[in-house]
C-alpha cells in the first residue's frame, strides 16, 4: 500500500513526490506522459507575493495554502534542488529580469545559474549570439526586442563543431553533443574571434543536460568571460535539466514512479464514499489498481488535461471526475485576445485551507483527496508571474497536509 | 488500425518525445518522433507509401508513447508505417529470418553444437555479415541442446488443472527460454513452486512482436491468433498467465490488439491476464513474498529497465522487489534504450547506430563497476553482456538467490559471452 500517490509529472508534481518521499513516506507518482518542464524556461517566478499578499484575489491558491506556507516551501526547493545537483541564484523578494528568445523581459525570482548570469541592467551592454545551424533561435529577434526595451545589446553569430548535420539541429543534439565531449578548447577557439570585445554573451540554452554546470564553467574560463543561456522553443534545456534532476531525486528517495498510463480514481463504495481507494491506471493491458492512502491531484489545468470541459458546458476534474463550476455560456470563457488574458485562465478547483478539493456547499469531497498545482481555479498565473510558484506553495501545503 | 491513425491529431507538437528519444539524440539523420510519427502520418496516403524513408531509423523502442501526455500512439505509428513500406518494397530475407525465432530454433536446436559454431566463427559471421546483412559484431546468443518444453512434460498442459489450496498460474516461457536459456525458464518454476503455485505450459508460439516488428504483419497475426486460442482456457479460468520476457508480455498485453488490429474479447481477456512476472509477485499476489524473509545477497547489481518494460506502463517491478533484498547495492540505469530494440542492432545498416544508442549504458557500466548487469530483457541481456563483458541476468537469478535456490557462485561462475 502506497501512503500517497501523486498523479501528475509536472512542476507540482515531481516537487509533491520528492516533498513527500523526502519526509519518509511510500509514494508512487504515476503520469499519462512527461510534464510540461520541457517545454518551460525552467526558472521559478512567485508573483508579488513577497512585497504585496493583498493583491491576491479570494480563493487564490496562494491565499487558501496560507501566505506563511511561501517560506518554508521555498527553503524546502532550495534544499531540494541543492541535493540534485542544481545551483539556483535569486531571492523570493527581488525578481531577476531574464531575456527570452523573442525578445521580451522574464521576471522570475529564482533561475539557475546559467540564466540567471543574464540578469539585465540599464547600463552594461551585452552581445547575444546565436548558433549556426540551429533555427530555434534567433540573436536578431531578441536583439531588437531588447533595444526596443531600451537595453544595450549587440547580436553576432557562433559556430558549432559538428561537422554538416543531416537535419536541422535540436537543442538537445548540441545539449547531447557537449556533454559527450565538451572540447570546451576547440569551442573557445571558434568562438573567441566574434566575442572579443564584450563581457557577457548570451546563447541559446544548449550547454549541457547531464554536465551543464561544467561545460559553463569550463567555456567561460577559456573564453575569459560571462556567458548566459536563454531558453529555446522547445525542447527547452533548462525545463528539462529540472526535470530530470527532480526525477532522479524522487526515484533516488526510494518513489516509484508509473510512466505512462492515464488514471481514474477509485471509491470505496463501503465507506459511504469518505475516502478514495487509490486509482486505476489504464496500462496497455487494460486496468490496473492502485491502492493509495492518500492521493495528490497534480495534473494541471486545461492545456495539461487537469480539467475537460464538454460542449454542452460542462468543466469535470479528469481523476476523480469532480465538477468545476464556469459560466454555462461557452463565450464568457474566452478573452478578447488569442495570448490573453481569458476567463478560463481562473477555472479550476476550488480546495480548502488543508488543500482538499470541494464542492459549492464548502465539503471535501473525499478526506484522503487533495489537489495543487494547475489544477487550482483562482489564479491568472501569467499576469501574475506565479504559476511556478504556485506550483510549489500548494504542493508543499498539499503534502503536508495529506501526510498529517 | 485506423484508431491508431486517427490519434495523430491529439499531437500538439510539443517535441517531448523528441527530447526523450534514444535514436535521435545520437543520429541527425533520424527526424525523431514527432517528425516521423504524427506529423507525418497526416500526409501518408493509406495505400501510398510515404517517399520519406526516415521512419526506418525508428528502433520501435516506444519511449515516445510513453512521454506523450497527450495519448499519441507515436511508437503505433511508426510500426505501422514501417510496415507499410516492407510491404511495398518487400521483406529482405535477413529480415524474415531474424523475425522468426521460433522457426530458427526449432531448425538450429538438434545442431545445436554446429550452429553455435557457426555463429562463433568468424568467417561465418563475416559471410553473414556481407550477404546476409546480420551485423558481425552483434552478440549473438547460443541455442541449447534441449528445449525448456521437452525438459518439462508433465507441466505442458491444454488447460488449467486446479488442485484444492494450490494457487495456478500459467507460464508463457517464449522463444528464447524455449531455445536459449532453457536454465532461466527452469529457475522460473523453482522460484514459483517455492512461493507455493502450481504452473502449467500452455500450448504456445513465438509472440509475433519480431515478425511485427519487421513488418511482417500477416504472419505476426497467424502467431497472434494461435496464442490468443491457446492461451484462452486459462485466461477465461482466471489464471494469471505470466512472462519472464517483456516484450513477449508486451505483445500479449498491448499489440496483438493495438497494432495487429485482433479486436476480440477473447483477446481483451488475454490481456487482462497477462502479467509480467515481477509485476504479479509486486502487485497482483503480493503476499508470498511480503511473508518471504530474504538471505542477503552481498551484490553490487546495475538494473536496466529495458525500454519495452517501461512500455507496459508499471513502472519498474522487479527493481521495487530486489529493493527489498538485504545486502542488494543497486544502481539505477541512467538510460532509456539499451541500443538492440529486439533485432534493431543486429542489421549490419543499423548496427552503429544502435551501439551509440547503448553507448550510455555502456559507459554507466564501466564506470559503475556493478558484478552483474540485471535486466529483464534476453536482446538487452545479450547486447549489454556482449558489449561489456559485464554478465547480465535476468532478474528472477537475484531473487533466486535470496531465496536459497541457487547460490553465488553458480550464477557468477557463468562466464561472459564476450
Amino acid at each position: 500500500m502506497n501512503d500517497l500517490v501523486v498523479v501528475g509529472a509536472g512542476l507540482a508534481g515531481l516537487l509533491a513526490a520528492n516533498f513527500a518521499a523526502r519526509r519518509g513516506a511510500s509514494v508512487t507518482l504515476v503520469a499519462q506522459g512527461r510534464g510540461g518542464l520541457a517545454l518551460s524556461h525552467g526558472c521559478l517566478g512567485l508573483g508579488s507575493v513577497a512585497h504585496n499578499p493583498g493583491a491576491f484575489p479570494e480563493r487564490h491558491p496562494y491565499r487558501l495554502a496560507g501566505f506563511d506556507k511561501v517560506h518554508p516551501a521555498v527553503a524546502g526547493f532550495q534544499q531540494l534542488s541543492q541535493a540534485a545537483g542544481l545551483e539556483f541564484l535569486g531571492d523570493p523578494e527581488t525578481p531577476l529580469q531574464l531575456p527570452t528568445a523573442s525578445g521580451a523581459v522574464l521576471s522570475v525570482h529564482f533561475a539557475p545559474r546559467s540564466l540567471a548570469q543574464g540578469s539585465l541592467s540599464a547600463s552594461e551592454k551585452i552581445c547575444i549570439a546565436g548558433i549556426e545551424g540551429f533555427r530555434d533561435f534567433d540573436s536578431g529577434l531578441v536583439v531588437r526586442g531588447l533595444r526596443r526595451r531600451g537595453y544595450r545589446v549587440d547580436a553576432t553569430g557562433l559556430s558549432f563543431p559538428s561537422g554538416r548535420p543531416g537535419r536541422d539541429l535540436y537543442s538537445t543534439d548540441i545539449a547531447s553533443a557537449l556533454d559527450q565531449d565538451w572540447q570546451s578548447r576547440e569551442i573557445a577557439r571558434l568562438w573567441a574571434p566574434r566575442l572579443n570585445k564584450v563581457d557577457r554573451v548570451g546563447i541559446p540554452a544548449v550547454l549541457g543536460l547531464a554536465h551543464s554546470v561544467d561545460i559553463l564553467t569550463s567555456l567561460q574560463s577559456e573564453l575569459g568571460l560571462k556567458l548566459f543561456e536563454i531558453p529555446t522553443l522547445p525542447p527547452s534545456l533548462p525545463g528539462l535539466r529540472l526535470e530530470r534532476a527532480l526525477r532522479r531525486a524522487a526515484l533516488a528517495a526510494g518513489c516509484r514512479v508509473l510512466e505512462g498510463p492515464m488514471a481514474t480514481g477509485r471509491l470505496d463504495g463501503t465507506s459511504g464514499g469518505v475516502r478514495a481507494l487509490g486509482l486505476s491506471t489504464w496500462t496497455p493491458a487494460g486496468p490496473r489498481v492502485v491502492d493509495a492512502g492518500a492521493v495528490v491531484l497534480a495534473t494541471g489545468g486545461a492545456l495539461n488535461g487537469g480539467w475537460r470541459a464538454t460542449r454542452s458546458g460542462r468543466i469535470h476534474e479528469s481523476v476523480f471526475d469532480f465538477p468545476i463550476s464556469a459560466p454555462e455560456d461557452r463565450e464568457a470563457w474566452i478573452g478578447e485576445r488569442l495570448i490573453g488574458p481569458h476567463p478560463y485562465d481562473r477555472f479550476g478547483l476550488t480546495v480548502n485551507s488543508r488543500m482538499q478539493p470541494c464542492g459549492s456547499d464548502g465539503q471535501p469531497f473525499f478526506a484522503n483527496v487533495f489537489a495543487c498545482g494547475g489544477l487550482l481555479g483562482g489564479a491568472d498565473r501569467r499576469t501574475e508571474g506565479s504559476r511556478e510558484g504556485i506550483d510549489l506553495v500548494t504542493a508543499y501545503a498539499a503534502v503536508e497536509a495529506a501526510l498529517s | 488500425m485506423k484508431a491508431v491513425s486517427s490519434l495523430a491529431d491529439l499531437c500538439v507538437k510539443c517535441n517531448i518525445c523528441t527530447a526523450a528519444c534514444p535514436v535521435a539524440v545520437v543520429s541527425d539523420e533520424f527526424l525523431g518522433p514527432k517528425a516521423v510519427g504524427p506529423q507525418a502520418e497526416r500526409f501518408r496516403h493509406p495505400q501510398w507509401a510515404a517517399t520519406d524513408p526516415s521512419v526506418t531509423l525508428c528502433s520501435g523502442c516506444g519511449v515516445c508513447s510513453r512521454v506523450c501526455p497527450h495519448g499519441v500512439p507515436v511508437a503505433e505509428l511508426n510500426i505501422q508505417a514501417k510496415a507499410q513500406l516492407a510491404s511495398q518494397r518487400g521483406v529482405p530475407l535477413r529480415d524474415r529470418l531474424v523475425a522468426r525465432p521460433a522457426m530458427l530454433g526449432a531448425l538450429a536446436q538438434p545442431l545445436a553444437p554446429l550452429a553455435n559454431a557457426a555463429l562463433r566463427a568468424r568467417p561465418a559471421r563475416a559471410l553473414a555479415h556481407v550477404f546476409l546483412g546480420l551485423s558481425r559484431s552483434a552478440p549473438m546468443p547460443q541455442f541449447s541442446a534441449r528445449t525448456f518444453r521437452s525438459l518439462q512434460p508433465a507441466r505442458r498442459s491444454e488447460s488449467p488443472k486446479p488442485v484444492e489450496g494450490r494457487p495456478q498460474l500459467a507460464y508463457f516461457h517464449g522463444c528464447s527460454v524455449n531455445y536459449y536459456e532453457p536454465a532461466l525458464g527452469r529457475l522460473t518454476l523453482r522460484v514459483l513452486d517455492r512461493l507455493g503455485y502450481d504452473v502449467w505450459l500452455p500450448p504456445q508460439g513465438c509472440c509475433g512482436l519480431p515478425l511485427q516488428s519487421n513488418g511482417q504483419f500477416a504472419a505476426a497475426r497467424r502467431y497472434a491468433r494461435t496464442n490468443v486460442r491457446t492461451l484462452a482456457p486459462f485466461a477465461a479460468a482466471g489464471v494469471p498467465i505470466l512472462g519472464t520476457s517483456t516484450s513477449c508480455t508486451l505483445a500479449l498485453k498491448h499489440d496483438y490488439r493495438a497494432i495487429l488490429g485482433l479486436e476480440t474479447e477473447q483477446a481483451d481477456l488475454l490481456a487482462g491476464a497477462v502479467y509480467d512476472i515481477f509485476e504479479f509477485l509486486r502487485d497482483a499476489d503480493p503476499s508470498p513474498l511480503e511473508a518471504t524473509t530474504f538471505h542477503p545477497v552481498p551484490l553490487h547489481l546495475l538494473y536496466h529497465a529495458p525500454c519495452q518494460l517501461n512500455a507496459h506502463g508499471i513502472g519498474q517491478p522487479a527493481y521495487d522487489v530486489l529493493r527489498r533484498i538485504p545486502g542488494l547495492s543497486l544502481t539505477l540505469s541512467e538510460s532509456e534504450c539499451c541500443g538492440v530494440a529486439g533485432t534493431y542492432g543486429l542489421k549490419r545498416e543499423r548496427y552503429s547506430l544502435a551501439y551509440a544508442v547503448g553507448g550510455r549504458l555502456f559507459d554507466q557500466v564501466s564506470q559503475v563497476q556493478p558484478d552483474l548487469v540485471v535486466t529483464d530483457s534476453e536482446t538487452c541481456r545479450w547486447w549489454v553482456e556482449g558489449h561489456t563483458g559485464v554478465r547480465a541476468c535476468h532478474p528472477i537469478e537475484i531473487l533466486a538467490l535470496a531465496l536459497g535456490l541457487q547460490d553465488e557462485n553458480g550464477l557468477l561462475g557463468k562466464k561472459a559471452a564476450a
